[in-house]
Order: C-alpha cells, then structure tokens, then sequence
C-alpha cells in the first residue's frame, strides 16, 4: 500500500509500505495491507513505517489524522520530528 | 545657460540613482514572492486532504450538527485580526487592507466600537501604526506584530489558537480576519473575511457531492468527537493560508510597485535628455552667434 505523510510545511514522506503503526485517540493501532476504511485523529507519540524493503522508520508527531481508503493511507501531522 | 545645464544633469544623476534601487528591489521582490508562492503550494496537499477528511465525516452524518466553533451568538464582542505588511513601498497594498479594517471599525462594528467592545489584533508594522494613531479609543493587541518574522507553523498557530481559545470560552463571539488574498503578482484582493463562527460547515454538508463520499468507513472516535478534534486544524490552516496569501501579496505588491517607478524613472529620463540635449543645443547656438558677432564687429 502507499502511504503520504503530509504536514502544513511539506510533503514528508511517500512511498511503498507494508505496515504503519500510529498512536489513535483511542490506543496505538497497526494498518496492514487491505485495512477497511478508517479516518481516525491521532495524539502524541510515535509513528512507525514498515517499508516496502523491510525497513523501518520512525517519527514522532504532535498530533494528526490518519486516513485509509483502497490501500492509500494518508497521515496528516504536525511537528513530525524523524526520532533518531 | 550654463547652469540650466548643470542642474539638469544633477537631475539625471539622481534618477538614474533611484533607478538603480527601485530596480533592485523589484529583483529582490520576485525572489521573496517565489519563496512565498511555494509556501502556499506546500501547504495545498495538507489542507486539501483536511477538507477531504471533513467532507468524509460530513457525508456521513444525518442531522443537524452542533460544533463549538459554529455556534453563532450576537457579536457584542469582536476582535478583527489585521493582517499587513512590515514595510511599505508597496504601492497601494496596506492602504487597502486598512481601508477594510476601517470599513468594518466605522460601519459594521461602530455600535461594539461605541462600546469598547472591539478589539484589533494587528499583524504587521503598517496596520499597527495607522490603528494606533488614527483609533486610540479601540483596543490593540500588539502581541503578534512582529509574526511575519517567522512563518512556520508553530508561530503562527498562536495567533489562531488565541481566537478559538477565546470564542469557546465565550469571550469574543464574532472573530474576523483582512488579509490580502493572492492571485498573481499584479493582482491582489484585500478581502475582509469571517474567520469565527465558522461558516463553512453549513456549505459542506449541503453539498451535492455527497454519494462520492460513501466508503463504509470506521470513525475512530465517532463521527462527532472527531470532528471536534478536525475542525481546529482546518481552522489552523485556514489562517496560514490567510498569512501565507498575504505574504505573497505584499512581494507581488511591491514587485509590481517597483516595476512601474522603474518604468517612470526611464519616462523621466527620456525627457530631461531632450531637455538637456536642447540646452546644450541652445548654448552653443549661443556661443557661436557671439563669437560671429564679435568679429562682424571688428571687421566694420
């Protein structure tokens, strides 16, 4: 699935991913591949990407939203800061 | 003559000095109005996907809705966010802002004005100078004058959370925002626009795109929470956006403005060189016909 993570500055990332882990309002939940359509608000925390090559990349956010519509995941964020 | 001559090329000189600077800094303006036109294209994918998400959720409610931020009550208390520029030399640019701002301050709110009941957030030196010097009886908030220092989100946001911050505890009820809205460098339209209560939300959910928007989709948390939790951001962006637009309405402003004393000063020029080369003209005519008249005189 692709994946955009957009903030009010730049377009962040886009690309392949097999799986993002994202900090809901409700609890920390996963999105794999073929996820029913869900738009949710995310709080502080920790993103986590699995790339399409079995890479992981982190980042922390603000706060956000995240949508998942056909396999496009869009993650709306402020202050995403890439966690060393 | 001969001074007629001198002071003539001093006025050329110093044309062509002015010349010099206004050209610069028409170069300077279409460099800072590139940098800013990119900030408002950065911004674009983040809110148009924002408004995508409302229209989502909007879609997917029945019955009426009753938001915090679109609870209208009567405007006793108003503040108006003026947005201009640090410096001037922009042509008519703050001029037009400020015209808005007085339009709203002597017409639409004069009985709130009456009653001390306006309050005028000014960013931008220009707008802060004309308000304190021709409206000492409104209040100012002068906190944020200096903003366009520094236009990253962070920064901005204060000034957005303060508004909603204050329409939900019940402070202000009515908040309005002038800025300039940016169409390209030539044009740009100073707009006087209500930023709370909003009204958008009304237009959304009586839209006639509804059906696009009927993916089955899961609310986390429901519909209504959520919404409460989209709106401050949409908020948010809606006012970068307004500073953003004004940013690059005041480079256009002034590009524009730069351009045409550019092209006045070659007008000016063209003509004090046919003035010049006349009075050079002339004094040669001069001279000659004295010395020719100086040695018909020694002849006779």
């Amino acid at each position: 699935m692709v994946i955009e993570v957009l903030t009010p500055e730049e377009k962040l990332f886009t690309g392949e991913i097999t799986s993002v882990m994202v900090p809901g309002i409700s609890g920390r939940f996963q999105i794999l591949e073929n996820h029913a359509p869900i738009v949710s608000a995310l709080v502080k925390g920790d993103v986590e990407l699995t790339l399409g090559t079995g890479e992981k990349q982190n980042f922390s956010i603000e706060k956000g939203f995240i949508e998942v519509l056909n396999n496009e995941v869009s993650l709306l964020v402020y202050t995403a800061a890439a966690a060393e | 003559m001969g001074a007629n001559l001198k002071e003539v090329r001093e006025r050329i000189s110093s044309i062509v000095n002015t010349q010099k600077s206004t050209k610069a800094m028409k170069m300077v303006s279409a460099a800072k109005l590139r940098r800013a036109q990119e900030a408002i294209v950065k911004l674009r994918p983040y809110s148009d996907k924002l408004d995508h998400i409302l229209r989502n959720i909007l879609s997917n409610i029945d019955g009426d809705l009753n938001l915090d931020f679109s609870k209208e009550r009567d405007p006793e208390k108003v503040v108006i966010v003026l947005i201009t520029s640090n410096k001037g030399l922009a042509g008519a640019f703050n001029t037009n802002l400020i015209k808005q701002a007085v339009n709203l301050l002597d017409k639409k709110y004069a009985a709130q004005r009456q009653a001390q009941q306006v309050e005028v957030i000014c960013i931008g030196k220009k707008g802060f100078d004309y308000i304190r010097r021709h409206y000492p009886d409104v209040t100012i908030n002068k906190d944020f004058v200096t903003l366009f220092d520094d236009l990253s989100y962070q920064n901005l946001m204060k000034v957005s959370s303060l508004a909603m911050d204050d329409f939900t505890a019940g402070k202000v009820d009515r908040v309005e925002v002038i800025y300039s809205k940016f169409k390209n460098a030539g044009i740009q339209l100073p707009e006087a626009k209500q930023f709370l209560p909003v009204e958008t939300v009304k237009i959304y959910s009586d839209s006639s795109q509804k059906e696009s928007f009927k993916a089955d989709y899961l609310f986390e948390p429901n519909k209504e929470d959520l919404l409460e939790e989209l709106i401050p951001s949409i908020l948010h962006t809606k006012f970068q956006k307004y500073i953003l637009d004004t940013h690059a309405s005041e480079h256009g402003a002034r590009m524009t403005a730069m351009d045409m004393a550019t092209e006045n000063a070659n007008d000016l020029l063209k003509d004090l060189k046919i003035t010049y080369n006349k009075a050079r003209q002339e004094s040669i005519t001069n001279e000659i016909s004295e010395i020719v008249g100086g040695a018909a005189a020694l002849k006779s």
